[in-house]
């Protein structure tokens, strides 16, 4: 009952009034105008090619793709991030053999890296996946290594004079303390996974939003593309809003003690 | 000899904590600074000793230094019970001045207390154990809170607990009531007493508050010099059990306040 009224209170109704301002706003100007503008569809076409597309089952299908490889992308990245964050962060010499490529590599835009990823894997869904996977582990890797060398040494003494195990150490002071630093790389890591997805659909892997995105300049309905320009927004919202619906779930990772209240 | 401590018997008691020649030098190369020389010091089982000294005299590091938590320079010696000190020795508790950097903020208090407990425990005797702790420190009813749901004193009591609940034969505490207000700490320093005459444990209690010292304690060391070194050893024959009011008013208490200030201010 409570959480409902919550929901309906959380609703910014200003803030889409006016986005309903603005697409009416959109579909007159382009109707008042439609000779000037035949590259600029009003919303109410880009709604009917949506519905269509909807139908034919071309854009679910594509929407799937890209979210499979977007979290399977994101789910790799994170495993990942997570041991080599926690390994560099854990172990001096490790940090400090490897932080002076790792910072190099790190300045490089992930984008970059799409030439070289075709050039060795082709046109290719392992193209898309290696260039998700790389990107996204930045984030995560970076905060993962910076959350566990944040523990305070009191936490490390308490750790120490209780006698815990190096393994218990890591499960149960340094992993919950680093945790929100964690979590914070693996947002990061989602929106980029996204991003990369995106980019290697465009111009290396044939499939999925991106590719759709291409194929409807190409066949010259903008209408098409405005749809896929949409859909790509609404999952990269939707997988934030899942992400944040997640995170409030594990235990530990809601404010303390407001699980109960 | 040990006529006085608590839980005293006619028969010697067997020395808890042996420290010989104990020195501590921290930093690096030509930056580096002797902290403790050649530190003696031994702790018969069941006594509650304090180490008193100015800030910055070295009692926090010569508590880590019996800890475990800090290796002393080579030619030191330290045992607890007879076996050399690597690193925190088994039966040996820590409590820590800051007590809000200590308690783990994403567990419940139960689950900070159990938290040395877990895995070598089987659970009921794990529950049974935490709940005890939770007893003697009056926070069994705040079990599920977490601790910053807790008044400052209330988390040094968790922390008393989570100590407590390992069943220490030794129990090492830096400056634990240092940062609570006059009423709070009172009332520790007499749970303390209280745990202190239940359990048996060594207690070994660093502060910069001479009352505090003179009350609480069978023995004082004074910390002097740099680096420092045990200046005075004085003991504290005052009856027990203590009493907030009737033993600060004993000509006794009165005159080891003065002998005690004049060692730590004499000190330097």
């Amino acid at each position: 009952m409570r959480r409902a009224a919550d929901g309906l209170r959380r609703v910014n109704v200003a803030g889409l009034l006016t986005m309903l301002a603005l697409l009416g706003v959109w579909e007159t100007a382009v109707r008042a105008a439609s000779l000037q503008l035949t590259t600029l569809p009003p919303p109410s076409a880009v709604a009917a090619r949506a519905g269509d597309l909807l139908l034919s089952g071309t854009l679910v299908a594509d929407l799937l793709h890209t979210l499979q490889v977007t979290l399977l992308g994101w789910l790799l990245a994170g495993v990942i991030g997570v041991t080599l964050g926690l390994f560099l962060g854990l172990w001096r010499p490790a940090w400090r053999w490897s932080m002076a490529s790792l910072e190099l590599l790190r300045a490089v835009p992930p984008i970059t890296l799409v030439p070289m990823a075709l050039f060795v894997f082709g046109f290719s869904v392992r193209t898309e996946l290696t260039l998700v996977v790389y990107a996204s582990t930045w984030p995560v890797l970076v905060n993962t290594l910076e959350g566990a060398r944040a523990v305070r040494p009191e936490l490390r003494d308490v750790a120490r004079t209780l006698r815990l195990s190096r393994w218990q150490t890591l499960r149960k002071v340094v992993l919950p303390a680093a945790a929100p630093s964690i979590l914070v790389g693996l947002q990061l890591g989602l929106s980029l996974a996204l991003v990369l997805a995106i980019v290697a659909e465009l111009v290396g892997n044939p499939a999925g939003l991106g590719q759709g995105l291409v194929l409807a300049q190409l066949a010259l309905r903008p209408e098409e593309m405005f749809v896929y320009f949409f859909t790509i927004g609404l999952l990269g919202i939707g997988l934030n809003a899942a992400l944040r619906v997640l995170v409030a779930r594990i235990p530990g990772t809601t404010p303390y003690g407001r699980r109960e209240s | 000899m040990s006529q006085a401590g608590p839980g005293s018997t006619d028969a010697p008691r067997t020395v808890a904590c042996r420290c010989r020649g104990a020195s501590v030098e921290l930093g690096i190369g030509p930056r580096s600074r002797c902290i403790l020389d050649s530190v003696d010091l031994d702790l018969l089982e069941g006594e509650l000793v304090s180490v008193l000294g100015r800030s910055g005299s070295g009692k926090t590091t010569l508590l880590r230094v019996l800890g475990g938590l800090l290796r002393p320079a080579a030619g030191s010696q330290v045992a607890f019970h007879g076996q050399p000190v690597d690193g925190p020795p088994q039966g040996v508790v820590f409590v820590f001045q800051n007590y809000a950097a200590s308690l783990l903020p994403w567990r419940t208090v139960d689950k900070n207390v159990a938290l040395g407990l877990e895995g070598r425990l089987p659970a009921e005797q794990l529950k049974t154990q935490v709940a005890e702790a939770l007893e003697t420190v009056g926070l069994a009813d705040r079990a599920r809170d977490y601790p910053w749901q807790l008044s400052g004193g209330m988390q040094q009591r968790v922390q008393l607990a989570r100590a407590l609940a390992m069943r220490p034969r030794g129990m090492l505490m830096d400056e634990p009531f240092g940062s609570l207000d006059a009423m709070t700490k009172a009332s520790l320093q007499d749970q303390l007493q209280v745990v202190h005459q239940s359990t048996g444990a060594t207690i070994a209690f660093v502060t910069h508050d001479i009352d505090e010292a003179v009350y609480l304690s069978d023995r004082i060391l004074v910390l002097g010099g740099a680096p420092a070194t045990v200046v005075h050893d004085i003991r504290v024959d005052l009856p027990r059990p203590r009493h907030q009011l009737a033993t600060k008013e004993l000509p006794e208490f009165l005159r080891l306040r003065r002998q005690v200030h004049n060692a730590v201010i004499g000190a330097g």
